[in-house]
């Protein structure tokens, strides 16, 4: 197995907003640490915070207070320039609503993140040809999203996650705009992007979702309620 | 992301809305192609007009019955003025010191045959000795008017090219006749081609001693006596010694207000040109009026732009695109829309120029500054409209530009 250090660090991590004259704490006081190769679900109900949380851990939004470590570098007080950089090369999102652009190719919409690292053009479409490769749509390459179906836009959208050899893939209901059967395919693929040495964290609501995973948070008015890994019930991890 | 692919993924989304782009620009296509144009059309005027009015010779001036600054009421006051005469002339020639030559000079337009041959709307010239000094009249054939050509009131002259080609080809026309209304006039000599002075040509010619010219028509046309000063530095010196020469002539007192009008072709050129700076600066006008309204229509496509892909932007934030980036992106649409815009406006400006040219006798020179120009202003336009959208979008939290439904 790959090394397994520490991955996330939080401590003490508030999130506060402000509505009117009104203070929403939609974290409060949040202690998590995340190793290397796990596959962690999130899980709560809507409104908990586990969105706010993702926001945080995948660098788009920063804490009120506390400290975030990720990969034993602090991110809590970092620019927004340097939280770019850390979103380009650290982190793969994948989104409910797959997040493509429309008009770009799948080739084009995989390479992005490889963009804006600044990689060249004939190093960038190696690159995303690879990402394709692993979730096995390298014959679709040059067709847009709105010619694909909604299981292969996820995949579309895992490919361009997975471009820059993050640290940790992100996906925010990942099965949420798919049929059950579908969803069991991309769930499948994160199973194997897992085996392949990936650290994954999945936010649901669905515990069935959450099964796939090997340790369930569940998160509840903005704290963590629980967390404990998930019993194997055969041999799916091998 | 380097300029080139900022400039190449703008050019996509400008061509993903072509229609749209195209009706964006049109205030830039409006100024760019003014510019080029007028410029171009105003360049070719002014050359033409230096050199056209000032090859009528350095240090020259002109004494004539009407003055230029004409309306009605001092038009008709013109009218009453004396003509000059031939005397006039002979008596400047003689008692002006510092002029080298004095020549008057007197046309009207007539048929010209010869057998069967016709060259209607020739220009029949009367002119005295020494115009050569003058104009630039070079003889390819045969000789020049002579002294005593114009003493003699002989019913001689010189041809224009065009006039040798209507009447008289292929034949030599040295020592051929032609007819002028009921007189008949010996060729003896031929002009050097001139070409055309704003579609009049300038060929279609007969030049006569001034005296054979008076004998036939008299000279109710208006005689214009043109004048040579010795040098530059004499010119003014001149001028006052004609204008006093010609007062006394005339019974009037040095003090008294001239019953005639001098110019010189400086001050012919001068009034010339304070018009084209009035027609400059309308387009001056026309151009940041076409700017302005241009530049708002591309802020506000550029604002529709940016709230339309509100998702997008928050895509490429999560993909690791920094603030800069979306800027540059934005900002390269802006300047690239409006550099289109200016790059349409310097073909159609350029074409309309050259269209003009063909088409009419105005001349039109395109000058590559008008070009550089044109193309600056709609880029800066670009920049200067659209750095503020673009910033917006720059600014957009990602967060909640991910969550933005379109």
């Amino acid at each position: 197995m790959v090394d397994d250090g520490v991955l996330i660090e939080l401590r003490g991590i508030w999130r506060i907003y402000r509505v009117g004259q009104e203070e929403v704490h939609a974290l409060a006081g949040v202690d998590l640490e995340i190793r290397k190769n796990e596959f962690v679900a999130i899980m709560g109900p809507s409104g908990s915070g586990k969105s706010t949380l993702m926001n945080l851990i995948g660098c788009l939004d920063t804490p009120t207070s506390g400290s975030y470590h990720l990969n034993g570098r602090p991110v809590e007080g970092l620019a927004d320039d340097e939280l770019a950089r850390i979103r380009n090369l650290e982190i793969g999102f994948v989104f409910q609503t797959f997040n493509l652009l429309p008009r770009a190719d799948v080739l084009h919409n995989v390479d992005l993140p490889l963009v804006y690292a600044g990689v060249p053009r004939a190093e960038r479409k190696i690159r995303a040809m690879r990402a394709l490769e692993q979730v096995g749509l390298t014959e679709q390459w040059r067709r847009r999203p709105n010619e694909l179906s909604g299981g292969q836009r996820q995949r579309v959208a895992i490919a361009r996650a997975l471009v820059t050899d993050p640290s940790l893939i992100l996906a925010d209901e990942p099965t949420g705009n798919l049929d059950s059967k579908t969803g069991e395919e991309i769930l499948g693929v994160f199973d194997r992007i897992h085996r392949d040495g990936n650290s994954v964290i999945l936010v649901t609501h669905d515990e069935g979702i959450a099964r796939h995973a090997h340790r369930v948070i569940r998160i509840l008015d903005g704290k963590i309620a629980s967390d404990a890994p998930v019993p194997r019930s055969g041999g799916r991890d091998g | 992301m380097s300029i080139l692919e900022a400039l190449r993924l703008a050019l996509d989304v400008l061509w993903a809305n072509r229609l749209r782009s195209f009706l964006t620009i049109l205030g830039n296509v409006v100024a760019v192609g003014s510019v080029v144009a007028v410029v171009a059309i105003i360049d070719g005027l002014n050359r033409y007009v230096s050199e056209q009015i000032l090859s009528t010779g350095s240090h020259t001036f002109t004494i004539t019955k009407f003055g230029f600054d004409t309306d009605y009421d001092s038009y008709l006051k013109m009218l009453r003025r004396r003509d000059l005469t031939l005397d006039d002339a002979a008596a400047l020639s003689r008692q002006m010191r510092n002029a080298l030559a004095v020549v008057p000079i007197v046309s009207r337009r007539e048929t010209l045959k010869r057998g069967r041959e016709e060259a209607s709307g020739a220009v029949v010239v009367g002119v005295g000795e020494g115009v050569e000094e003058l104009r630039t009249l070079d003889i390819v054939a045969g000789r020049h008017l002579t002294r005593e050509d114009l003493q003699g009131r002989a019913a001689v002259a010189v041809i224009g090219e065009q006039v040798r080609e209507k009447l008289f080809d292929p034949v030599d026309p040295i020592g051929q006749e032609l007819r002028v209304g009921r007189h008949r006039l010996l060729v003896v000599g031929l002009l050097k081609p001139r070409g055309s002075v704003l579609g009049q040509s300038q060929d279609n010619v007969v030049l006569v001693p001034v005296t054979t010219y008076a004998k036939y028509y008299g000279m109710r046309d208006n005689l214009e006596i043109n004048i040579r000063a010795t040098s530059a530095e004499t010119m003014a010196e001149a001028q006052e010694e004609a204008e006093l020469l010609m007062k006394l002539r005339r019974g009037l007192n040095p003090w008294d207000e001239p019953d005639f009008n001098v110019f010189t072709s400086e001050m012919l050129y001068t009034l010339y040109q304070n018009l084209t700076k009035g027609i400059f600066g309308l387009t001056v006008g026309i151009v940041a009026i076409s700017l302005l309204v241009g530049g708002i229509v591309i802020m506000n496509i550029m604002f529709v732009s940016v709230t339309e892909r509100t998702r997008e932007i928050g895509i490429r934030r999560a993909v690791g695109a920094r603030r800069g980036h979306v800027l540059t992106q934005f900002l390269s649409e802006a300047v690239l829309l409006s550099l289109l815009g200016g790059l349409i406006g310097v073909i159609l400006g350029s074409a309309t120029a050259i269209v003009l040219h063909a088409a009419t006798p105005l001349p039109a020179t395109i000058r590559p500054w008008s070009i550089v120009i044109g193309l600056l202003l709609a880029s800066s336009v670009g920049l200067f409209f659209g750095i503020y959208p673009a910033m917006r979008a720059s600014r957009l939290v990602p967060v909640e530009a991910l969550r933005y439904e379109t």
